[in-house]
């Protein structure tokens, strides 16, 4: 059995909450009044979506789920569901919205990327460190304003917004950071 | 990384937040001066720090030029410092400081260097310093309402009081009898899921059911509330209750999931103190943590007479979170540790 120290609880991590796998969608340290520090994890059940949260003595051991990671390619979204595709078995899964979170802002169709199973089930997907996405509406640049080397925000194709600089133009494709949503460059 | 003084020169608007920082000082020391409190001003580099058992601090070494070396260590409280002044004869005072708290984690409310707000109110206990922090929190925010990251919160006075003892039986079902009984506690944790080691405490498990079971009901109640009289064995430097021997006049202040502040009735028994301080280095060296002498010049004037003071400390860092409506402090520092040192 695979444990981690709960002090050490990171956003994303997959552990065994009450004998069930739960994904970890936040986290926060605390350290109340005179006592020991804790840790406040929040849960998402990845059988049901619910929403839980515990707090944890932050020297206390959790149980990690045991997650595969399988590369597999983005194939579209269809009402609540995100299908993906084995490139090698053409073999399809689907994977439910609700398990996805901010990571759908960057899954463009044919993106290589992971799909993270627990027990033969699809729970959700690790993204690639980053990843190249168009411009498609552009504010105009602002006259006058370029000492200061300005940002604008721009929308990108999957709908998400992104601080880029001013000299790009809509239709412009840029390498977006999966982790922090950062611009990081041009893409020509 | 991205920089905040590069983010603030690309998005001037940002300073609009940053400079809430400035208008909530502002109104602290407003506040206090009008209500006739002395503004002091005390040392962060200190020869001996608080001797709490749950705290690390940061040690560095003073070095004259004559070759004489003398350790050092950086407050993380000015606690001492005012029950001096106090005992001195200053009245009530406060002070707006910078306080440093070592090997904890980095997170949205916790910084290891701070910005801490201590007042002290002498003829005085801690149900005068909750009107005092009620009022002062309302001057900060400057209405009834308060909305924070989109949920919103009632801040009409005055604020919901609520004992440690009372919050456990209505919250959590437990009983004063078995809340203060180490054994009876830890089995009841223990029935209802928490993990349970050869090694778990009393006040593990206290915080285990009370975090729990009974903050995150009154988070849920959007309305800040005061939790008071603890168990004795959380007294720290809170005198005891006449009444019931079994609590101390402490409280803490929390909203929106936050602890606010934490506040004392203040011990002035100089003996009660020192024992309480020989406990505490005892539980500083079972945990490995910096081992210094305890303050004997701080016993020494509680000795002298010390007035019935109520005293509080308040993270600054956190009321400006509050009230600029950010998700975290490094939100409202222009150098936040966690960019200063890639943490």
């Amino acid at each position: 059995m695979i444990t981690v120290n709960a002090g050490n609880i990171t956003k994303g991590m997959y552990l065994i909450f009450k004998d069930k796998p739960h994904l970890v969608t936040k986290t926060e340290f605390m350290s109340p009044g005179k006592g020991s520090a804790v840790m406040r994890v929040k849960y998402r059940s990845i059988e049901n979506g619910a929403a839980l949260e515990f707090t944890y003595k932050t020297n206390e051991q959790v149980e990690v789920a045991d997650v595969e990671k399988r590369e597999m390619e983005f194939l579209y979204r269809s009402g609540d569901d995100l299908f993906f595709m084995n490139s090698k078995t053409f073999d399809q899964v689907e994977v439910p919205m609700s398990l996805i979170e901010a990571q759908i802002g960057y899954l463009i169709p044919n993106l290589k990327c992971w799909v993270l199973w627990y027990k033969d089930k699809a729970i959700g997907v690790g993204l690639p460190p980053n990843v190249v996405l168009k411009v498609v509406e552009s504010p105009n640049e602002v006259a006058g304003n370029r000492i200061n080397a300005p940002k604008k925000t721009v929308k990108l194709e999957t709908g998400i917004e992104a601080m880029v600089p001013i000299f790009i133009k809509t239709g412009e494709k840029v390498l977006i950071d999966t982790t922090s949503g950062e611009y990081l460059g041009r893409v020509k | 990384m991205i920089k905040t003084w590069q983010r603030i020169k690309n998005d001037p608007k940002l300073l609009k937040t940053y400079f809430i920082r400035e208008r909530v000082i502002q109104t602290i020391r407003d506040f206090f001066k009008k209500g006739g409190f002395h503004e002091v001003f005390t040392p962060i580099m200190v020869p001996v720090p608080s001797i709490e058992p749950n705290l690390e601090v940061f040690e560095t070494q003073l070095r004259t030029s004559q070759g004489l070396k003398k350790r050092a260590f950086l407050i993380s409280s000015p606690e001492y410092a005012h029950k001096r002044l106090l005992a001195a004869g200053v009245g009530s005072l406060f002070e707006i400081t910078r306080s440093f708290r070592n090997e904890e984690e980095v997170s949205r409310l916790h910084s290891p260097e701070f910005t801490i707000l201590e007042w002290y109110r002498v003829n005085a206990d801690y149900k005068d310093t909750m009107k005092d922090f009620e009022q002062l929190f309302l001057e900060i925010i400057g209405h009834t309402e308060m909305l924070y990251q989109g949920q919103e919160y009632d801040l009409s006075l005055p604020w919901p009081r609520i004992t440690v003892a009372e919050a456990f039986q209505r919250y959590s079902s437990i009983d004063t009898e078995i809340l203060l009984d180490e054994k009876k506690l830890i089995e009841v944790g223990k029935e209802r899921g928490y993990k349970v080691e050869s090694s778990t405490t009393w006040e593990q498990m206290f915080y285990q059911i009370f975090l729990n079971e009974i903050e995150t009901k009154i988070r849920d109640s959007h309305k800040p509330t005061f939790i008071y009289d603890y168990p004795l064995a959380q007294a720290s430097l809170s005198r005891p209750k006449k009444e019931d021997l079994g609590f101390a006049e402490r409280f803490e202040v929390f909203l929106a999931g936050v602890e606010l502040g934490n506040c004392f009735s203040e011990l002035t028994d100089a003996e009660a103190q020192h024992k309480r301080f020989e406990a505490d280095k005892t539980l500083r060296q079972a945990q490995g943590k910096l081992d210094f002498p305890i303050d004997e010049d701080f016993v020494e004037a509680l000795r002298s007479g010390m007035p019935m003071s109520s005293g509080i400390a308040v993270g600054v860092d956190r009321l400006v979170m509050l009230a600029a409506d950010v998700p975290s402090v490094s939100d409202t520092i222009f150098f936040p540790d966690n960019e200063l040192f890639s943490l």
